[in-house]
């Protein structure tokens, strides 16, 4: 892997969805807590109030029992049933205490403590009697003698217990808002970029040679400048790629045109010397190199033109179809016969079935390029064998791929050495001491085709170490 | 036996005649297929070859034509052209067989021959392959006149491989010939009718292997 692309992997690309979800949730995390927050103090100070209006209702009843002399003094008349009712329960317990004028204990629990004076004449203190927290009230009674004060206190349990509940509610409810608001979040994100989702599955699923417009109806308008200028660069491309199959074709034409008459003058002439026995021997050799030449510039064309034309750009999707290798291997075979005869070398054929998607004449001047290549190398008496089939799922099962195709062509000749097999699919790289003719083009235009149908080519050597196998794999078709 | 060169360039048109002159035909060369219909109603030709890239009315147009017209003479088609759609086109608008520039003479001579040998022998009664000879409806071969003795199998695989001289017949092709007279028979009875075969013929014509597809039947 390249520094570049380590650091990409390091680095997660930008994503609308999490980039949505992160600037949506946090935010509302916070307004949330807020709300909490919000909640305890609108409802916490009014449950304390009513707590200590209870208090000051048990003053009242206290203080309904105070005999109050008009010399100030004050006597309680509390009886002990009175005084079980005012203590009377399930939580907390309850003291009481009344003190005249001079401070002086009247009726009660001694040493409760008593709320400090405030601007109304019943006040609350938060205190600590026998060291437990206590809520004290305490009313002070104005009267000729001076202020005698009445107090009443409870433990806190009640109100602790109440808040603990109303806290735990709120909290709970709280937590409950944000998450099905963050799932709805979710799903209206999710929603939200289905139209997004949906363009970038239309984009995924061309094959790389299509270029015909994306469909538009059901691009969101945010993003529809941006299908637009794809579907002018499409159409540029498109425009482009006609351009040069146009162009091929003209150069086909103005190229081969003159070839062939050259060729055949040449032929003619070289034929025409032999016949009438030219006095120069030496001039028929010359015609002969001519010849020989002008064979090799016929052949050197055509291949440049079949490697111009099996480029991607010069290929339109449309040129696929569903078609059967082995039909192909069987017309390969076939056309090749002859030369093979001549050089004495066993062609022959094992094929299955093999259906792929694929461009045909493509396909056919993939294997002819193979087989002419196997033909050049192999020596009289050799054999080359053309293979096709498919794979069997089994073989491939643990890299969980689909049923793959192969078309091969093995020879016995010489075979490619490892340190070779990589670079024998360059443009006009010949193998080192080769000296046969050749231009070097004949794989280069097999790896060609082979990358317009997403295909892999590997090389290995043949049967038994010897020789060269070369073999295209395929995705199956149906 | 008479061939129309319908081909614009001079040097190629040129080549063609002479080569095809040196192999035995009669050749008449025009530059245009206007040239070739004024031609054509002077006189009978037994093959065209037609090239592709012609001025005024194109060859694709000009093969259409003749077909149109009813004429079934063979049609061999000179392309510099080799997209798919121009060799799909070529057959399918009623050529026989099509060579791309630049060809070697040799072998323009060879397909003309065989294009020639196979209109001639459809409806003929007897097929000659170098010594061999098939007297198709009394189902008899004869070797250098000699009547060869062969079984109903072996004459449906000769007939097989003779009607379609130079080319590969495929194995399947010939076992469905040999079917047709019973049962089920095996690709591995046709390579026993194909060797009795070579036995029985000796050198007057060659039945080639081509190992894995099927046999072909040459002039040795």
């Amino acid at each position: 892997m390249s520094p570049a692309a380590a650091g990409e992997g390091a680095l997660a690309p930008p994503s609308i969805r999490r980039r949505l979800l992160l600037l949506l949730s946090a935010p509302l995390a916070l307004l949330l807590a807020t709300g909490v927050l919000v909640d305890y103090f609108s409802t916490v100070p009014p449950l304390h109030a009513a707590y200590d209006q209870v208090l000051a209702s048990s003053i009242v009843a206290v203080t309904a029992h105070l005999n109050i002399g008009a010399d100030g003094k004050v006597k309680s008349e509390l009886s002990d049933q009175a005084i079980a009712v005012l203590r009377a329960d399930n939580q907390d317990e309850i003291y009481y205490l009344v003190l005249d004028a001079e401070g002086g204990y009247v009726a009660g629990d001694e040493g409760l403590p008593v709320a400090p004076e405030g601007p109304e004449t019943l006040s609350f203190a938060y205190a600590e009697y026998r060291n437990v927290p206590v809520r004290v009230a305490s009313y002070r009674l104005h009267n000729a003698s001076g202020v005698v004060s009445i107090s009443v206190a409870e433990t806190t349990n009640k109100r602790r217990e109440a808040v603990r509940g109303m806290l735990s509610y709120m909290i709970a409810s709280d937590v409950g808002q944000l998450l099905v608001t963050l799932s709805l979040i979710w799903l209206g994100v999710r929603a939200g970029l289905r139209p997004l989702l949906a363009l970038r599955d239309q984009i995924v699923r061309r094959s790389a040679n299509d270029l015909a417009a994306l469909d538009e109806g059901r691009v969101p308008v945010e993003v529809r400048p941006l299908t637009q200028s794809l579907n002018r660069l499409f159409a540029t491309v498109a425009e482009a790629a006609k351009a040069q199959h146009r162009f091929l074709a003209d150069a086909a034409h103005q190229l081969r045109t003159p070839l062939a008459g050259l060729q055949a003058q040449l032929e003619l002439l070289s034929h025409e010397l032999q016949q009438h026995g030219a006095a120069d021997p030496a001039l028929r050799e010359r015609v002969d190199r001519l010849h020989s030449g002008m064979q090799r510039l016929g052949h050197t064309a055509n291949q440049l033109l079949a490697l111009a034309r099996a480029e991607p750009s010069a290929n339109p999707a449309d040129d696929f179809r569903a078609l059967d290798l082995a039909d192909l291997a069987k017309d390969g075979v076939a056309a090749h016969f002859d030369r093979a005869l001549v050089a004495q070398i066993d062609l022959g054929l094992e094929a299955s079935p093999a259906r792929v998607l694929g461009s045909d004449w493509l396909l056919r001047e993939l294997l002819a390029n193979l087989i002419d290549n196997a033909l050049a190398y192999t020596p009289a008496g050799g054999s080359v064998t053309v293979r096709c089939g498919t794979i069997s799922p089994d073989a491939v099962a643990m890299q969980n791929h689909p049923d793959c195709a192969f078309l091969e062509v093995e020879d016995d000749g010489p075979g490619i050495p490892e340190s070779e097999r990589a670079r024998v699919f360059e443009r006009f790289y010949r193998l080192p001491g080769n000296t046969r003719d050749g231009n070097g083009l004949g794989l280069a235009i097999v790896e060609e085709i082979a990358q317009v149908h997403a295909g892999t080519l590997d090389i290995a050597a043949g049967m038994g170490g010897r020789g060269a196998r070369i073999r295209l794999t395929l995705a199956a078709g149906e | 036996m008479r061939i129309l060169v319908i081909e614009d360039d001079a040097l190629v048109a040129d080549g063609m005649v002479r080569g095809l002159t040196q192999s035995g035909f009669a050749v008449d060369r025009v530059s245009s297929a206007e040239m070739a219909d004024a031609a054509m109603a002077r006189e009978v030709f037994d093959l065209l070859l037609v090239d592709l890239g012609l001025p005024g009315m194109d060859g694709f147009e000009f093969v259409r034509r003749v077909r149109r017209s009813g004429k079934s003479l063979p049609v061999l088609i000179v392309t510099a052209r080799d997209g798919l759609a121009d060799r799909v086109n070529a057959l399918d608008i009623g050529g026989d067989d099509y060579l791309v520039k630049p060809f070697a003479v040799p072998e323009l001579a060879a397909r003309c021959r065989a294009l020639v040998r196979r209109s001639k022998a459809a409806g003929n009664p007897h097929v000659v392959v170098g010594g061999l000879r098939l007297d198709l409806p009394r189902r008899e071969a004869r070797v250098d006149d000699e009547p060869l003795d062969l079984t109903p199998r072996e004459w449906a695989v000769l007939e097989c491989l003779a009607l379609h001289v130079g080319q590969v017949v495929h194995k399947e092709r010939l076992q469905q010939a040999v079917s047709s007279w019973s049962d089920d028979i095996t690709t591995n009875a046709v390579e026993v009718y194909v060797s009795r075969l070579r036995g029985k013929l000796g050198d007057a014509v060659a039945v080639r292997t081509v190992r894995g597809l099927g046999y072909r039947l040459d002039e040795s």
